[in-house]
């Protein structure tokens, strides 16, 4: 008997008595007494001064439990079906996904709203506003944002960055505001300086926020948003626009300006010059490269992440028609290219910390500084493909390659592709 | 004195008294010859026998250099003291360095006789050795000692007691010696006035009793006098009630009044300074393996939580007793408390999350305090093996390698996980055990103080002993042969009492095979690889490999039933007989033999729990004495130059100061002038024609054995400065486009394009040269000369001008065997950069294994096709390499940035033509090809 296969199960209590919350998704939530069971056993351990963190099982699956701020309890379950041996790369994933939802609980609630607990009963009710978008999270493994899982905004280069950035610029002020951006198929392509200066987590949560509220199809949208770190208690509105299909523009403001007057005075004005960049943009879709920028062919995918910035940006090459049989699929580049990267930060390379204080120490921690020396890069050769990552002070670079690229020539295309990237976009 | 080569003088003078009339008479120490035991057929050993029939017995003996200053000593002083004390008492014998003495002669020599008697079958020089040595020892002895003056002097000595013990001897106290004799082992016999009036009362120490307290500390030697206990003055009036004070195991000081000669300050000196050396008289290692010393041990990993419990998942509520549900914990102290407070959390996730994720589990994570925990599980029928380790020494990705590892060894040695945990009186063992795994796992470096083995990082220990494999030394070729057919002659059986027609019964055992360790390394094997790998697995544990590193080892018997986990589980038909199996290892100074027997089948079925069989034991003790001729030709080969030719990390990184630069580089030198082979590496050619060449033997242009790096240097300039110039390299980082033009380079020379280099090892057979088959060197090696396969063992493993190879480990699945560079290469190369490379080096191939072992699964999985998406994570890795980068410690000069250093640790799984592994740590200068090393390597070596 197997109650729990395939997709991630979240189940979220209070901490305090065990109140059930809400579980998200599976098809088939686990019953009543196994979630009690979950929560009874880490509720026993806290009792004994021990807090228990995770759990493996055979067959690839994990338990991973997390309180936040003393009142919420999150325990994610994924089921089997994945090797044994992926626990550690299975528990780095189910922490970010933990981290995102609270994230995500606040960013639409408010921390105070739920800390306080006052009434479980219309906690449960508002939280249900929260649905959506922790649903995107957890089917978020599918697809090709890596920031839920890096900590690290996806963005997209634009063909001609300073026109997009002065235009974002203009916009933002002149609606009050001095976090804005250009949000193009879920990635950054434009923003302002202040929204540079937000949390990395806040600003991948405010991405999937934008895409669920452009999936609702409205044209606009003008939506109350805490964000967990800066401003966890104070409400912010994110004004929402849609410039083009696939193409959406957001400030974060105060009470001014309203809604209607933003979208029918300000929009035209500092946008419609601009349809044709648009255009530009949404053509290179999820290359996120300009087409000056010239790569090499054998390049799989790739991901940059500048550490610096905290922005990262990814792209699969692989032709999504008429397949190759020698090389592995897209939608396959895309998870090689996440598990790679899980891979690579658990064992060797720095990970962003988890924004959350609250027993952020995980099993890989101890791993990561038992080397005496500085892991720089590293690669594998696997049945389908090779990876190389390599980390500088400022850049974490993932690349994908076909087995036909010899392994000894791996170092020299990822420093070429590093170093032809930097230079033509300054990245 | 050549008896100094084969006996050995025991640091314990284990005491047979109730044998002779006359008790101080009867003072004897066994193993003056090695081979020697108390009578004619009573082996040494045979009180240590257990009622099951197991047998762990361990004796040391000095090293060498002590035993040449104990003899010195002995000749100087000690006939002044026998003299001088014969006076006063009745019979002191000098005992300080516990020499045979003269009441053992006979019994001396029925042992020769008997020794003789089994050599007679042996070679001749066996023969001889075993003839002549312990005889001129018997002689020696007595006559040659002249005059000198002794003083008396104070001393402390520490000794563990353990009253408790006495209770589980369950042997009735000793009549007349009382607590002292049974708790701390000293034998003191009042001397009695001609009126039967008392003379003395002061302790003077007549003699110790074997395996106690006071004989294993070494220090106390008899002829002292026991003055004070823990400051309290003690007499023989008032002793016993001293030590009836003693409530439970603890540390006591005694103070010793003993004597020191003062006639020849040089003796003195030598004298003293044998003292000071051996102050801590026994190892760490040896008093954790003789089972004292463990609340101590115990006591300094406390603040370090640890457990091992067994629990019942069949919680009868009907009685609702406490902690029933513990079948057995260890440690029953502070660092388990906590852990052992939460069983609650094992017991309901092992119940529930079978049903939730559909998997046993596996590990859990814990947070104590700021201790992060894994706690490893491992369900057996109804009951649950639970192990927690601190995640600072075992990381999570091991954790399940450490628990496999436990499980099987528990399963060697009792069968089953019930029948090691659910019999009481398997207790006390199981906390020996236990005791040994955390203590092993948790301080590895406390148990190898003062060793000569290189101390052992944690990852270090946790990835080698992790291995399914056993370190190996590659012997040349008539040493191997010699050593094979030894140990055939022995697995033969074809010895007058062991064979059938002898006695006319039915052998008692089967010998299915042996296995020979030389200094910790194997050295032969005639063992089925499973049954290689239980056998190594119940040494590991023991430590019995790092114990035979040393130069201590006297005599080491084990015996015991164990449960090969092969024969176990048989393969569907096929039957394996039915019968018992039993191990018996013997170590002798270096060597260790483990011997496989079956009892049943074939031989007669075992009833009970046999003993060991000393004609058994003799037998392998023979062989092992027959082995020691071999012994010059193996050390030859230990202290032989590395091969491959391995480069120290700090030589490629300019030190802070000049003068320690210029001392690296004069060792650089002294090293190459001393060993050949580097010199020859240093200049080896790095076109390709000359490389296809050197696997093969350069003849024409090998070096004699005396040309220097000089000689060489002024061959060619290039090769000369060869590591010179990659020091120089060492400073600046790497520029990736100078890495892509050599890398161009490399491709051109291999003369192979694409993928081949190592997308598989095809490419190196398709080249035009042709190179044969390494792996099947049946026909090659017929046609090697001697003189080419010498040159095989001087080979080179990295390719380009330089050697950059720092640290290797080929290991080969199918025979479970590693090698990597031996001890005694890694302590050669030290630096200060260096052992921090070799331990990264281990820490990293944790990792690198670890994702080697994700494909092992998966390889059932090949045939089915490509790989669903979504399916198994990253699928199977066949090379993983990781590059660091290090800078000097503590770089003084504030205006340069340190230079950097930077190496790559690379693992290559092989699946054909044979399953190995080759893990590979060398300077970055050079793109190396993996695959093509390992290949070079397992040629090289012929493993």
């Amino acid at each position: 008997m197997m109650l729990q296969d395939g997709p991630v199960q979240l189940l979220c209590l209070t901490a305090n008595s065990g109140v059930p919350l809400f579980t998200r998704g599976s098809s088939k939530p686990l019953p009543f007494s196994v979630i009690g069971s979950l929560n009874g056993v880490h509720m026993f351990g806290g009792g004994q001064g021990v807090s228990l963190l995770s759990c493996g099982t055979g067959g690839g699956g994990k338990v991973v439990w997390r309180v936040f701020k003393d009142s919420v309890m999150l325990i994610a379950v994924s089921g089997g079906q994945r090797s044994e041996s992926s626990l550690t790369e299975e528990e780095l994933y189910l922490q970010r996904l933990l981290d995102n939802v609270w994230g995500c609980m606040v960013l639409v609630l408010g921390q105070d709203e739920i800390v306080t607990l006052r009434n479980v009963e219309r906690l449960k009710r508002d939280l249900r506003a929260c649905f959506s978008l922790i649903d995107l999270l957890l089917e978020e493994r599918q697809q090709s944002i890596m920031g839920n899982l890096t900590h690290c905004a996806d963005s997209l280069l634009p063909p001609n960055p300073a026109l997009l950035q002065e235009a974002m610029a203009g916009f933002a002020q002149a609606a009050d505001s001095e976090c804005g951006c250009l949000v193009i198929h879920g990635r950054i392509a434009a923003a302002t300086e202040k929204w540079c200066h937000l949390m990395p987590q806040e600003v991948v949560l405010l991405l999937a926020l934008i895409k669920t509220l452009s999936k609702s199809g409205s044209s606009s949208c003008d939506y109350p948003v805490f964000l967990p770190q800066t401003s966890p208690t104070v409400a912010l509105r994110l004004l929402r626009f849609q410039l083009l299909p696939g193409a959406d523009v957001c400030v974060l403001c105060g009470p001014t300006p309203s809604l209607h007057r933003a979208e029918s005075q300000l929009l035209c004005q500092f946008w419609s010059p601009l349809v044709d960049s648009l255009r530009d943009c949404l053509a290179i879709g999820e290359r996120c490269l300009p087409p000056s920028v010239t790569q090499r062919q054998d390049v799989l995918s790739l991901m940059l992440i500048n550490r610096e910035t905290h922005r990262s940006f990814s792209c699969v090459r692989a032709p999504s028609h008429q397949p190759d049989p020698v090389l592995p699929s897209r939608a396959r580049c895309w998870e090689l290219l996440k598990l790679f990267y899980i891979f690579s930060v658990t064992r060797y390379f720095h990970q962003e910390d988890s924004p959350f204080e609250e027993q952020t120490r995980s099993s890989s921690d101890d791993f990561l500084q038992g080397f005496s020396h500085q892991p720089q890069q590293c690669y594998l050769v696997t049945e389908e493909c090779k990876c190389y990552g390599l980390q500088t002070s400022q850049h974490q670079l993932f690349l994908l390659l076909p087995l036909s690229v010899p392994t000894f020539a791996l170092r020299s295309v990822a420093n070429q592709t590093l170093s032809q990237i930097v230079t033509s976009t300054g990245f | 004195m050549s008896s100094g080569r084969s006996t050995q003088s025991p640091v314990i003078g284990r005491q047979q008294k109730e044998e002779s009339g006359s008790e101080n008479e009867g003072r004897k120490s066994d193993g003056e010859s090695s081979y020697c035991s108390s009578n004619d057929l009573e082996p040494e050993w045979l009180d240590d026998i257990q009622k099951n029939g197991e047998l762990f017995y361990l004796e040391l003996s000095e090293g060498e250099e002590d035993l040449a200053l104990t003899r010195a000593n002995a000749h100087q002083q000690v006939s002044t003291n026998h003299v001088r004390f014969s006076e006063k008492e009745a019979e002191i014998l000098t005992e300080q360095h516990k020499k045979q003495h003269s009441n053992s002669r006979a019994k001396g020599t029925a042992t020769l006789k008997r020794l003789a008697k089994i050599l007679r079958r042996k070679r001749r020089s066996t023969l001889r050795k075993g003839k002549d040595v312990p005889a001129s020892i018997l002689k020696n002895q007595s006559g040659q000692r002249h005059g000198g003056t002794v003083q008396k002097q104070l001393k402390e000595v520490c000794v563990y007691l353990n009253p408790k013990r006495l209770s589980a001897l369950s042997v009735p106290l000793f009549e007349d010696g009382g607590l002292l004799e049974a708790l701390l082992g000293v034998i003191h016999r009042p001397s009695w006035d001609s009126d039967g009036m008392r003379r003395e009362d002061r302790l003077t120490i007549h003699g110790l009793v074997p395996n106690t307290p006071a004989a294993k500390c070494g220090d106390i030697l008899i002829g002292d006098v026991l003055v004070a206990m823990d400051d309290v003055d003690v007499n023989s009036e008032n002793i016993e009630r001293v030590l009836s004070c003693i409530p439970g195991p603890t540390q006591v000081r005694l103070t010793l009044e003993t004597l020191v000669p003062v006639d020849n300050a040089g003796a003195d000196d030598a004298f003293e300074a044998r003292r000071m050396k051996s102050s801590p008289p026994v190892s760490q290692l040896v008093r954790l393996l003789w089972g004292e010393d463990t609340a101590e041990l115990q006591m300094s990993i406390e603040h370090i939580p640890h457990i091992v419990m067994y629990l019942s998942l069949k919680l009868d509520s009907a009685s609702p007793q406490d902690e029933e549900e513990i079948l057995y914990q260890y440690p029953v102290s502070e660092a388990s408390r906590q852990l052992k407070g939460v069983r609650g959390i094992f017991l309901t996730l092992c119940d529930m999350l079978e049903n939730v994720t559909g998997g046993q589990i596996l590990s859990s994570s814990l947070l104590l305090g700021k201790h992060l925990v894994h706690v490893g599980y491992w369900k057996e029928n109804n009951n649950l093996l639970v192990i927690g380790l601190p995640a600072e020494r075992v990381p999570l990705l091991y954790l399940q390698t450490v628990m496999g590892d436990v499980v099987r060894t528990l399963k060697v040695m009792y069968s089953s996980l019930d029948s090691a945990f659910l019999e009481a009186d398997h207790t006390p063992r199981l906390d020996h055990f236990f005791c040994l795994f955390f203590q092993q796992l948790i301080q590895p470096s406390r148990l190898r103080e003062g060793h000569p083995v290189p101390p052992m990082d944690t990852s270090g220990t946790l990835f080698l002993d992790g291995l399914p494999a056993v370190r190996w030394l590659t012997l040349p070729p008539e040493i191997k042969m010699e050593v094979d057919t030894v140990l055939s002659d022995f697995e033969s059986s074809d010895f007058g009492e062991m064979s059938e027609d002898y006695f006319g019964l039915r052998r008692m055992y089967v010998i299915l095979g042996s296995c020979l360790f030389y200094k910790s390394y194997l050295i032969a094997n005639h063992l089925p690889k499973e049954d290689l790998l239980d056998v190594s697995l119940y040494c590991q544990h023991y430590l019995l490999l790092p114990l035979s590193w040393e130069q201590r080892v006297g005599q080491l018997v084990v015996w015991r039933e164990v449960f090969p986990q092969q024969r176990a589980t048989a393969a569907p038909g096929f039957n394996t007989p039915q019968g018992r199996y039993f191990l018996l290892i013997v170590g002798l100074r270096h060597f260790m033999q483990c011997v496989l027997l079956e009892a049943g089948g074939c031989a007669s079925p075992a009833v009970g729990c046999p003993g060991p069989d000393s004609i058994y034991v003799d037998q392998v003790k023979a062989t092992l004495l027959q082995l020691e001729e071999l012994e010059g030709g193996i050390e030859e080969r230990l202290s032989a130059p590395p091969a491959p030719c391995l480069s120290c990390a700090d030589w490629f990184l300019p030190s802070s100061s000049s003068s320690s630069s210029s001392s690296a580089r004069e060792r650089l030198d002294s090293l190459a002038s001393s060993s050949p082979v580097l010199s020859k590496l240093v200049k080896s050619s790095s076109s390709p024609g000359y490389r296809g060449r050197s696997l093969f033997g350069e003849r024409s242009r090998r070096p004699s054995p005396q040309r220097s790096l000089s000689d060489s240097g002024s061959e060619g300039p290039e090769g000369g400065v060869g590591l010179g110039t990659s020091r120089t390299r060492g400073f600046s980082p790497h520029s990736s486009q100078d890495s892509g033009r050599r890398i161009g380079a490399r491709r051109d020379s291999l003369g192979s394009g694409g993928s081949e280099g190592s997308g598989g090892s095809g490419g190196l057979f398709k080249s035009p040269r042709k190179h044969p088959n390494p792996f099947h060197l049946g026909t090659l090696k017929k046609t090697l000369t001697e003189r080419e396969t010498d040159d095989m063992y001087n080979m080179k493993l990295s390719s380009g001008p330089d050697n950059t190879l720092f640290h290797f480990l080929l290991m080969d699945s199918v025979r479970g065997v590693f090698i990597a560079p031996s001890h005694r290469d890694v302590s050669l190369l030290s630096g200060s950069i260096h052992p921090q490379l070799i331990t990264n080096f281990h820490h990293c191939c944790l990792s690198i294994r670890h994702a080697f072992r994700q494909s092992l699964p998966a390889k059932g999985r090949r045939g089915s096709g490509r790989p669903q998406s979504g399916g198994w994570g990253l699928g199977p890795v066949k090379e993983h390499g990781v590059l660091f980068q290090c800078t000097p410690p503590n770089w003084t000069d504030q205006k340069k940035p340190p230079p950097t250093m930077t190496y790559w640790v690379i693992g290559r799984m092989l699946l054909e033509p044979i399953p190995q592994e080759f893990y590979v740590c060398f300077h970055d200068s050079v793109p190396e090809v993996p695959v093509e090393m390992a290949f070079r390597l397992s040629f090289g070596l012929n493993l």
